[in-house]
């Protein structure tokens, strides 16, 4: 029963940031493809700024590493 | 490496300007400014004459014909002539409208057929389908044959058209009727040929499509339509080689003059369009400009040589405003000159920045390796990026191949440190890790710390660039906020070293005092608001060491998605489907396993690592430079 609830708290971890790092960077991505049209010059800060919202996810996979780890799930 | 600019001065008689125009442009090192962009030229813009701009449009409009040529005979990667002599405009329009013609004859005679290849086959099929039952009285020479072509939605239409061409005809006519395909059916009306053009009228007035026969073959009888339809599309495809073949050797003939021509015109226009940056007096021109330094004795001794004493070349002091108009030049050795690229797509540095197309080269490649790490994967990726490399000489794609190849390079150093070759291949076949096995669930805490430490140093180092950046650029703000992130970082990391009993605890409300130095120092960079702002910030340099996780979060997704690839591939029974399938996966993982970590170490270097140090928003170095040049091309 511990074990599988260790694992589902890691699943939902790293479920839930992709999630929203995913409405981030598609909302940001939408709008940055949009500038590019006008300024293609620009794509170095757009890339940047589709980045950001990665460490969502990242802190999302560091939590789930440590629940799996620490509770003996891996 | 950002090459020392010299800013140059350069005053002429305005007789000698054409000549030191078309100098300038065959030492292509010069960049031009623009006279309305430098606030001290005590000059006016320079005036173009009528005649010359005349002569710039009819340069535009012969390039515009010139390049429509090249394409029609497909000429954009054939040779220039070099040993071709130039001449003037008229000339060469001379030339390209004898062979204009000649191309645009050729080029509508290849439409018509391919058209003619495209519609026979329809007639050919419809003929077929109503030949069977076509009247012998339509091939008796008095009598017209008419098609008719109608959607089966208005099948009923053919019933009205029969009745009325039996009134016209007074019951001379025969019909045939069969369906063309689903959605077309045919009729075809054997008359006496008296009739034929009143049938024809009442199909128009109904707006009944006929089947039109090209006018060649519409005088025939059904049948000897049809052979002569066969015959005609056997003949097309003859036809069509023997245009291509006379297109081959218009090529061959003209493609070398046009490609010369062209560059010709485009020297030109360039020489003309230029003029409208320089700045001029009563009896001189004025031109300023950049030059790299190791450059400017030689744009000088070459300029004197060509005009003589009538021409003045001079370096200009450069003050602080006029370093930050600098155009950057960067030079580097061939294995950084790929990286370059990549930082130009990030922003061109700033004239006073560091060129952080060397640490790119050393570290993000490492990443790259760190991420994909794996032997068999970094043989694969090598192997293509050398075979691909052969027919790519230049351009993002051949730079791309170019980082991708060291990228491999590590992937296998990493790889062996894993001990993984095709993710767990490799342990399969006796290999062991030097260092450790990603994919044990016991090493994940040590992967993620050994990620994290890298992100460490790697964002202490921009860190240092920064700081240094700062200190020569006298930027008292920027120190402030560089120096308080590293010394915030330096009493974290004393602070985490006590607490994991790695150093002794009396060190523990030292290191919590350097952090508040090192916050209190970020927050005096940035104001008032910097009792609110700085902590955030010292909070967001640690989620920039946090986010190298994702070196070791790909990596494993990598190694996991081989080891399904393994696993999978053995659990079928069958050692050809098993090993169909491990391929295909492996394959799959090896796309994403180049895609994915390339786009990473990208990001860790713009997002994490530049913005410790790099200002970027400089302007490109663009010297006026001929387009024969081999620079230019």
């Amino acid at each position: 029963m511990e074990t599988g609830l260790i694992a589902l708290g890691a699943g939902l971890a790293i479920g839930i940031t992709a999630i929203a790092t995913s409405i981030a960077q598609s909302r940001i991505g939408t709008a940055g493809v949009g500038a590019l049209t006008e300024k293609p010059e620009l794509i170095g800060s757009i890339i940047i700024l589709v980045a950001i919202p990665e460490t969502m996810v990242i802190l999302g996979f560091a939590v789930a590493a440590m629940m799996l780890i620490g509770g003996g799930g891996g | 490496m950002i090459l020392e600019m010299t800013r140059v001065q350069i005053v002429g008689i305005r007789g000698d300007l054409q000549r030191a125009v078309r100098k300038l442009h065959q030492i292509g090192t010069l960049q031009i400014d623009n006279i309305h962009n430098i606030p001290d030229a005590p000059i006016q813009e320079f005036s173009i004459n009528p005649e010359t701009q005349k002569g710039q449009e009819d340069s535009r409009y012969l390039i515009t014909q010139i390049q429509g040529l090249i394409q029609t005979l497909g000429c954009e990667q054939a040779a220039p002539a070099d040993s071709l002599s130039d001449i003037a405009p008229r000339e060469i329009r001379a030339q390209i409208n004898t062979l204009s013609p000649r191309v645009q004859e050729l080029n509508l005679a290849r439409r018509e057929l391919e058209s003619e290849q495209e519609i026979l086959p329809r007639y050919i099929t419809t003929l077929k389908k109503l030949l069977p039952m076509v009247p012998d009285s339509a091939n008796q020479p008095g009598n017209a044959t008419i098609g008719v072509l109608i959607d089966v939605s208005h099948i009923n239409t053919l019933d009205w058209i029969s009745k009325r061409v039996l009134e016209i005809t007074r019951s001379k006519a025969e019909f045939v009727a069969a369906s063309v395909d689903e959605n077309t059916q045919a009729m075809m009306i054997v008359c006496p040929r008296a009739y034929a053009s009143e049938i024809e009228t009442l199909l128009g007035q109904k707006d009944v499509s006929q089947l039109n026969l090209p006018a060649e073959f519409s005088h025939l009888p059904p049948q000897r339509s049809l052979e002569a339809l066969n015959q005609r599309l056997e003949t097309i495809p003859l036809e069509i080689e023997e245009i291509e073949r006379r297109f081959e050797e218009l090529a061959a003939e003209w493609c070398p003059k046009l490609n010369h021509w062209l560059l010709m015109l485009e020297d030109t226009l360039d020489e003309v369009e230029v003029l409208s940056r320089f700045g001029e007096t009563e009896h001189t021109f004025i031109i300023y400009g950049w030059v790299p330094a190791r450059d400017y004795e030689a744009l000088k001794s070459s300029l004197e040589a060509e005009i003589g004493s009538r021409i003045f070349v001079s370096a200009l002091e450069m003050t602080p405003e006029t370093r930050k108009l600098a155009p950057v030049a960067m030079e580097n050795t061939r294995l950084v000159r790929p990286f370059e690229r990549l930082v130009r797509l990030r922003a061109v540095p700033l004239y006073e920045d560091i060129d952080p197309s060397g640490l790119m080269a050393l570290f993000l490649p490492v990443f790259f390796g760190m991420m994909l790490g794996d032997i068999g994967y970094g043989a694969v990726l090598l192997v293509l990026c050398l075979a691909l490399g052969r027919r790519m000489q230049s351009g993002f794609l051949s730079d791309i191949l170019k980082i991708l190849r060291i990228g491999a390079v590590w992937s296998m150093v990493f790889g062996a440190l894993y001990g993984e070759a095709f993710g767990t291949l490799g342990e399969a076949l006796g290999l062991r890790p030097i260092w450790m096995d990603r994919a044990s669930p016991e090493n994940m805490m040590g992967l993620i710390l050994s990620f994290v430490a890298v992100g460490a140093i790697h964002t202490m180092l921009g860190l240092v660039l920064g700081i240094w950046q700062a200190a020569v650029h006298h930027n008292r703000s920027h120190l402030l906020e560089r120096g308080g992130m590293l010394v915030g970082l330096v009493g974290l990391f004393l602070l985490t070293g006590t607490l994991a009993n790695l150093l002794p605890k009396s060190l523990t409300s030292p290191s919590i005092a350097v952090i508040i130095v090192g916050v209190v120092l970020l927050g005096t960079s940035m104001g008032k608001a910097g009792i609110v702002v700085g902590p955030i910030e010292f909070v967001g340099v640690i989620g920039n060491i946090l986010s190298y996780m994702r070196i070791a979060a790909i990596g494993l997704a990598s190694v996991y998605l081989a080891k399904v690839a393994n696993d999978l591939g053995g659990m079928l029974g069958n050692l050809v489907v098993g090993a169909l399938v491990a391929v295909l996966i492996h394959a799959l993982n090896l796309a994403m396993g180049a895609f994915s970590p390339t786009i990473h170490s990208m990001r860790l270097h713009y997002v994490e690592f530049f913005r410790k140090f790099y200002e970027g928003g400089g302007r490109p170095y663009t010297p006026f430079r001929s387009h024969s040049s081999p620079d230019s091309r």
